[in-house]
């Protein structure tokens, strides 16, 4: 089945070094759409990715920043990034490879379309 | 919180799951309203209620998943306001244990589930050691729902 998500997921899985990226509930942590490769559980990465993007905004709120815009999570062997509007959360999971900059940009200009 | 066991092989995985799911409330039960384990409520009536209400939710829900689907339903979701429910089966060897889950914003459906799954594997990798020692169902259903409530209340 195909969701209004299609097309931006479908942008950022080409770029080189994305293992995955998924429309995930803020609320609730469940994916709404997703395009993954094989190796990524994405139930598991979507309700802790969520989690995270919550408490995220949570404390830039809590600090006076205003609303959390842009989530980057480095680790020894990939990347998260996320970003966050009406609800939902776009994420992506990445090797580390990955050029950020050019999908932070993507992922921000997707938000428009979330 | 103080978390309250009626046996000891709940302890870990109820604690793990309660830390990890962040949950506000959780009562581990046989499908007839036995209380295993608990974590959240002070009162021991409060209990017995939740337990009884959860398992004629589950009976209900079981029939009526029978009836559209031709088999119970794998668990139950119901958000409020403030606070969600997530009620569901836990399979062991022998049979069936519920797992009621009270949890707020703190925490998410996604959470909740991810972690029931890890704690329903590791009960049923433990549960299989008590239900050889001690029957799940017992004859004299009060005498062992207040056997459990005094253990884990410390009243007789």
């Amino acid at each position: 089945m195909s969701s209004q998500f299609r097309d931006i997921l479908g942008a950022l899985i080409r770029h080189r070094g994305v293992k995955g990226c998924m429309v995930v509930g803020e609320g609730d942590g469940l994916i709404v759409d997703s395009t993954l490769q094989i190796g990524v559980n994405g139930t598991t990465f979507a309700a802790l990715t969520a989690s995270l993007f919550r408490k995220a905004r949570r404390a830039a709120e809590a600090a006076g920043f205003g609303d959390a815009v842009f989530l980057e999570l480095e680790a020894e062997q990939g990347r998260v990034c996320a970003v966050g509007k009406s609800g939902l959360v776009l994420v992506i999971v990445a090797e580390s490879r990955v050029n950020v900059g050019l999908v932070r940009v993507e992922m921000l200009k997707a938000t428009a379309g979330l | 919180m103080q978390l309250q066991v009626a046996a000891d092989w709940v302890e870990a995985p109820l604690k793990a799951f309660v830390d990890e799911a962040r949950a506000e409330v959780a009562v581990l039960m046989h499908p007839s309203g036995q209380v295993l384990g608990q974590f959240g409520f002070v009162r021991s009536v409060d209990v017995v209620t939740a337990c009884a209400l959860a398992a004629a939710i589950h009976a209900s829900s079981g029939e009526l998943g029978r009836l559209v689907e031709g088999k119970p339903f794998a668990g139950m979701h119901y958000a409020g306001p403030t606070k969600q429910i997530f009620l569901a089966p836990v399979e062991i060897a022998d049979g069936t244990l519920l797992l009621l889950t009270v949890f707020d914003e703190e925490s998410s459906l996604g959470l909740v589930q991810l972690f029931f799954k890890e704690f329903a594997a590791r009960v049923a990798k433990v549960a299989p050691e008590f239900k050889s020692a001690e029957a799940a169902l017992a004859v004299d259903f009060e005498g062992e729902l207040n056997k459990n409530l005094a253990l884990m209340f410390g009243r007789g």
